[in-house]
């Protein structure tokens, strides 16, 4: 639904005339007119108003009763007074209520100190209880989850945590049971509240009735303080509070911005804090010694061992992990192309996509924004798991059906977890995309029917603003029949339509721009072409490429290709990492291994996938011996005879600045605390313009899934939320590390005699892998879903399709 | 004395089609069908019928907020009457049911609404299977279904059973259970008729209220009108009960005197006893005094003696009971039923609850009186429904017309628990100065 029109109206508050958008709720209007109206239900995020508190209870003339204001839309006229008697009788009657039967256990209550509650006693209680009658009693603290302890003494039965359960998340678990003052929150026969934003209604509880389990007694809020920073861990790059104390980060919370997260946090972004301050952690260089052990080095000693790059001119390749921050891979970019005469550098693990279509892609017209979503007439989730790959946008997809009425369709291979919101779910059989778009370009010009058909139906005659979310491991061929499609609906001419590419690196947009691709320079230029990904684990392999430089990324972990990456990692002769954690491959086959920072340490900027620019700032000082990236990436240029003149971070952004043209003129300070989308500056002109897709002929191409072959299912793969490092190590979210979860459809489930939860083993070509069924109700039959991303029995074992999955003895 | 709803009550047979029909039963919803659907609204407005249920709200101007046009629209019959003291809706149903079946029927083709429900609390199972029974029959009689006797209106018609809570008698928290949440109270507005059952327009009634419908049609509104005083219509089924000699239901018309209900109907309290109290509208309205007796029953009167008529369910409380035990028992009721959704009643009726019980164990003082009368006037009118106001208003007003025995009560309580003896302040003073 397109943005609705906003009219300004006058109305009176306590004798001042202000000015509102019609329509805004009093309390709103009143905030804005700098006058505050205490509440404790209201919030916006969670929808509708319920107007349970009475908090906010105001005179408005003519209306004999006192109105919740939460709940009154401003009108033109309307007289409100705030400051009588009666409003102030009636908000004192409510604090006292309140205080009925909350145990005022301020001082050893986490919340004590930045508690609503407490405030708003202070502000608008009398400051004295006439309460003595016994107050109701809990068991408490009981564990509401492994990250959530609830206290129900504490609770004041404001319904956020439930709204937010039941209408922001929808996972509808936090429910109240029993009634009047013997109500409490909690979940349908007593399970644990675990779902992958629970962690929000710690944020939203007003008391300190639901706490953190991790953070519960590790500082007081006069002890600690708050550092803006973005989270990294996906592309959803939320932006965050760090809560720091002596140095360490000690908790995350959401920094509400509605053009990145609404305010919501997912659970990995809000706990996997715990991975920068856990032993795991690599805070030292190492180095392999003679003995072929990683031993703890002195920088010198790293810096001269990994010199040695220098020695391979021309045959060093390069890979830059997704938490790369721009100036980090702009560094690298000129590291391999100027000072060791190589152009193989790559940041996409999916394959090269021709510079001319990149660019098409990429266009500052057709990016659709964060906020699109929530106001198109139609949004389309093509070949991604919002949930997975960019959770927080899980959430605004739903908020935009809820609340807008947009219309949702998702076209997969693996069932989302969106599809009961979806008008429209379509299922192609793994690896067939390319089959599945050409159909529906061919639909969206020919009469026709079935789902397909409908689709484009959808898409064509729904309504003009249509987005199209789509995940980056779409191959190559299918993202020029993409970019036809978005021709052939006009996105890049509507405001409020276009694309937007869910990456697999969090920063994944930036490190493109800044010129970490094989066929790119900074800003998209050209550039002599080397080779991709893929080709560098082959020439490594093939002798070729004789060292290779990994800036964040592990390739037996993130990349697919496994045997031959191996035969790469083992065959190259120096091998040079940074890293955060010792994973498999960094820990059997890294010569030098400089600490990498974490995202509450690191000085830069990085852009949203719908190319917002956004500010990574220092909250916390290096652990150990960690380093600045720029700076040991600054070192070894010059331990292989390039100098790169970056003495500060500030000095990186500006050689950024100054080599991508579309960012030209931009300063930290205008990125500030919420960014700048570039595609919305005037700069944005000065992007290369793409090729126009090339118009081919097009036909109806079956797409569907396929019912198994010779008793062979065609995998598919996903990487859970939950795979990553930072999870692993993070000791609040182990219990919810990513496993190898084989998803099964239930005719094959029982074909094979597998039950759910079982050990199954899936093989290929004798490759096995060991993993747990999940039987899937939405999953097609004939194909079946594999991790990949995990530390064990990855599917990236696998490198063709069709799979065989049996029961284990 | 007219007799409407419950002429001939009694009458074996009456809940079956023949019986209904035989006394002229959906004779008015032929002659409705006859008639154009706004004109029926206009009769019902005429009528000047005020709604049945408590709060007293025009019912023909409730029918006429309803969009107009063909949509989802729905009609709820409110038959959960659980408002404490009331049980006409129950006589009515059990014993002639077509009598609200006929009266939907015809405010459904008013209304342009095809699916209607009687949602009717859980303890009335005898009503409730005897609706069924009777709904089933309508629908073979062709009362019920498409194209109704041939007018090309088309009615749906669930008999839905409560589990068992006063908050559901609430028109928004009905609507919610109705659709299977937890039946909570929502924020008004918007108000049903514009946003109710399943987000349509939606027209909640009593079931006294649609049940009056018929006879309406029959009579013509202006003559319906002529009934009653003029601000209170027709007649009302009252159910009288407490300390009187003749317990039971009654149809009235309005604007008689309460002494001629409470003696003359109900034979007053037993010989020898009079009356203390009585509550004019069930147990939420505020209590009267026997010197109160001689105000006409109506709407409008009883408004204005600070009282309300409410549901129209009398209890008369004579002097054999104390103020405090009626108090309590009020306050034990909405303490248990209150859905805890809104901050005032969740806490106000539970503080109000536990302050009693203070009293009942001699730990308080007559200065405690205060605070409980200050605390209901925090509840009142804070509310997000009116179940707080439910509690506060008659506590209110037992505390402020019984003050002087509810302190005697509070003196015996502590003698009863041996408590010190209650000392003057001017001696407390005296001590400390000492």
């Amino acid at each position: 639904m397109p943005r609705p029109e906003q009219k300004i109206i006058k109305l009176t508050i306590d004798g001042r005339e202000v000015e509102a958008v019609q329509g805004t709720m009093l309390v709103d209007a009143a905030k804005a007119a700098d006058v505050e109206i205490p509440y404790f239900c209201y919030e916006p995020k969670l929808g509708q108003p319920v107007g349970a508190c009475r908090m906010c209870l105001v005179e408005i003339e003519g209306i004999p009763k006192l109105q919740t204001s939460c709940s009154t839309p401003v009108r033109d006229g309307m007289v409100v007074n705030t400051q009588v008697q009666r409003v102030k009788d009636a908000q004192n009657s409510v604090v006292e209520f309140l205080l009925v039967n909350h145990p005022l256990d301020c001082p050893v209550c986490d919340k004590g100190g930045e508690c609503p509650l407490q405030d708003i006693t202070f502000g608008w209680g009398k400051g004295r209880s006439r309460v003595i009658e016994p107050k109701r009693h809990f068991v408490k603290p009981l564990a509401l989850s492994p990250l959530i302890a609830i206290d129900r003494e504490r609770c004041i039965l404001c319904y956020r945590c439930v709204r937010f359960s039941q209408e922001v998340a929808e996972d509808w678990q936090l429910i109240f049971t029993e009634r009047g003052s013997h109500t409490f929150v909690g979940t349908h026969d007593g399970h644990p509240y675990v779902a992958p934003f629970s962690g929000n209604i710690i944020e939203l509880c007003p008391v300190g009735a639901l706490t953190s389990q991790p953070y519960r007694f590790r500082a007081r809020p006069w002890d600690i303080e708050g550092a803006g920073g973005v989270c990294t861990l996906c592309p959803a790059q939320c932006n965050v509070e760090f809560t720091v104390r002596d140095d360490k980060v000690l908790r995350v919370l959401s920094r509400e911005n509605p053009g990145v997260d609404d305010g919501w946090l997912c659970d990995k972004g809000r706990f996997a804090y715990q991975a920068i301050h856990v032993d795991e952690r690599i805070t030292t260089p190492l180095v392999r010694d003679g003995s072929g052990e990683l031993r703890p080095a002195s920088w010198e000693e790293a810096i001269t061992a990994a010199g040695a790059l220098g020695q391979h001119q021309g045959s060093v390749g390069a890979l830059v992990g997704g938490q790369a921050s721009n100036e980090e891979a702009f560094l690298i970019g000129r590291l391999l192309r100027e000072g060791l005469a190589s152009a193989d550098i790559d940041s996409r693990p999916h394959g090269t996509v021709e510079l001319g279509l990149t660019r098409a892609l990429a266009a500052p017209k057709l990016q659709a924004t964060v906020q699109d979503i929530e106001f198109a007439h139609t949004v389309l989730v093509l070949g991604t798991e919002p949930l997975d790959d960019a959770p927080i946008l899980d959430l605004r997809i739903r908020k935009g059906v809820r609340r807008h009425g947009v219309k949702l369709a998702i076209a997969s291979a693996r069932p989302s977890a969106l599809d009961p919101n979806a008008q429209l779910s379509i299922r192609y059989a793994p690896g067939a995309v390319v089959e599945f778009l050409s159909g529906l370009e061919w639909a969206l010009t020919a009469p026709g029917s079935g789902e397909t058909h409908e689709l484009a139906q959808l898409l064509r005659d729904g309504g003009e603003d249509v987005v199209i979310l789509w995940g980056e491991s779409l191959p190559p061929a299918a993202l020029a029949i993409l970019l036809r499609i978005a021709e052939k609906l006009g996105l890049a001419e509507r405001e409020g339509a276009g694309l937007l590419e869910i990456p697999a690196g969090a920063n994944a947009r930036g490190i493109r721009e800044a010129g970490a691709l094989p066929n790119a320079g900074p800003g998209y230029a050209d550039t002599t072409t080397g080779r991709d990904a893929a080709e560098i684990a082959a020439a490594t392999a093939a002798g070729d490429i004789r060292a290779l430089y990994l800036f964040g990324v592990d390739p037996l972990r993130d990349l697919g290709a496994r045997a031959e990456w191996q035969a790469a990692l083992a065959r190259a002769e120096l091998v040079v990492a940074h890293a955060g954690v010792l994973t498999e491959g960094i820990a059997a086959h890294a010569d030098v291994v400089f600490p990498a920072e974490s995202s509450a340490e690191k000085e830069g900027t990085i852009v949203h996938p719908d190319g917002r620019l956004q500010r990574l700032r220092v909250a916390i000082k290096h652990p150990g011996q960690v380093r600045a990236g720029w700076q040991v990436i600054g070192e070894l240029a010059k331990a292989v005879g390039l100098d790169l003149h970056v003495l500060t971070a500030g000095m990186a952004f500006k050689q950024l600045v100054a080599a991508v043209p579309f960012y030209a003129g931009l300063t930290l300070e205008q990125i500030g605390g919420r960014g700048v989308r570039w595609p919305e500056t005037e700069a944005a002109a000065a992007m290369p313009a793409g090729t126009p897709a090339a118009q081919v002929a097009v036909t109806d191409v079956a797409s569907g899934p396929r019912p198994e072959v010779n008793g062979h299912l065609a995998a598919g793969t996903y990487r859970s939320i939950w795979a990553s490092p930072e999870v692993e190590i993070s000791p609040a979210l182990k219990f919810t590390v990513a496993e190898q979860l084989v998803e099964l459809a239930p005719e094959d489930a029982a074909r094979l005699g597998i039950e759910h939860g079982s050990t199954v083993q899936v093989a290929q070509n004798g490759t096995r892998l060991s993993g747990r069924a999940v039987i899937r109700t939405g999953v097609p039959a004939g194909s079946v879903f594999l991790a990949t991303g995990i530390a064990k029995d990855s599917a990236n074992a696998l490198d063709e399709l069709m799979v065989e999955v049996v029961k284990s003895r | 004395m007219p007799h409407l709803l419950f002429d001939r009550i009694d009458e074996p047979g009456l809940n079956t089609i023949p019986v209904y029909e035989r006394r002229g039963g959906y004779s008015a919803l032929r002659k409705a069908l006859q008639m154009p659907p706004e004109a029926i609204v206009e009769e019902l407005s005429q009528s000047g019928i005020r709604g049945r249920g408590g709060a007293g709200f025009k019912m023909g101007q409730k029918a006429s907020f309803l969009p107009k046009g063909e949509m989802a629209k729905y009609l709820t019959c409110n038959a959960d009457e659980s408002e404490p003291g009331t049980f006409k809706d129950r006589e009515l149903m059990q014993k002639s049911p077509h009598t609200l079946i006929e009266g939907i029927i015809i405010t459904t083709y008013a209304t342009g609404i095809h699916h209607a429900f009687i949602y009717i609390r859980g303890e009335y199972q005898l009503q409730a299977d005897i609706l069924d029974a009777a709904v089933a029959e309508a629908e073979a009689a062709g009362y019920l279904g498409e194209n109704i006797l041939g007018s090309g209106h088309s009615l749906k018609l669930v008999v839905h059973r409560g589990a068992g809570a006063y908050i559901c008698g609430e028109e928004t928290g009905l609507l919610d259970s109705l659709e299977g949440k937890r039946g909570n109270p929502r924020l008004k507005p918007p108000f049903p008729a514009i946003e109710g059952l399943y987000a349509g327009p939606t027209l909640v009634n009593n079931v006294e209220t649609l049940g009056t419908v018929p006879t309406i049609i029959n009579m013509g509104g202006a003559d319906y009108a002529k009934i009653g005083t003029e601000g209170s219509t027709g007649t009302k089924l009252i159910s009288v009960s407490g300390d009187v000699q003749r317990p039971g239901n009654y149809e009235i018309e309005l604007g008689i005197s309460s002494r001629e209900i409470i003696y003359g109907l109900c034979g007053g309290p037993k010989p020898g006893r009079t009356v203390k109290m009585w509550f004019p509208g069930g147990s939420s309205s505020p209590v009267l005094l026997e010197q109160d007796l001689d105000l006409s029953y109506d709407f409008d009167t009883l408004a204005k003696a600070g009282s309300m008529l409410g549901s129209g369910a009398i209890i008369v409380v004579d002097d054999s009971h104390s103020a405090f035990e009626v108090m309590q028992k009020v306050v034990k009721f909405y303490a248990h039923e209150s859905c805890g959704k809104c901050v005032p009643c969740r806490e106000g009726t539970n503080w109000t609850n536990k302050f009693l019980a203070r009293i009942e164990a001699g730990e308080s003082t007559p200065m405690d009186l205060d605070i409980l009368a200050s605390v209901q006037s925090q509840i009142i009118g804070n509310c997000l429904c009116v179940l707080g106001d439910a509690m506060a208003m008659p506590v209110g007003s037992i505390v402020a017309k019984f003050r002087d025995e509810l302190e005697a009560e509070i003196e015996a309580a502590r003698e009863r628990a041996n408590a010190l003896p209650l000392t003057d302040t001017e001696d407390l003073l005296a001590l400390s100065a000492h």
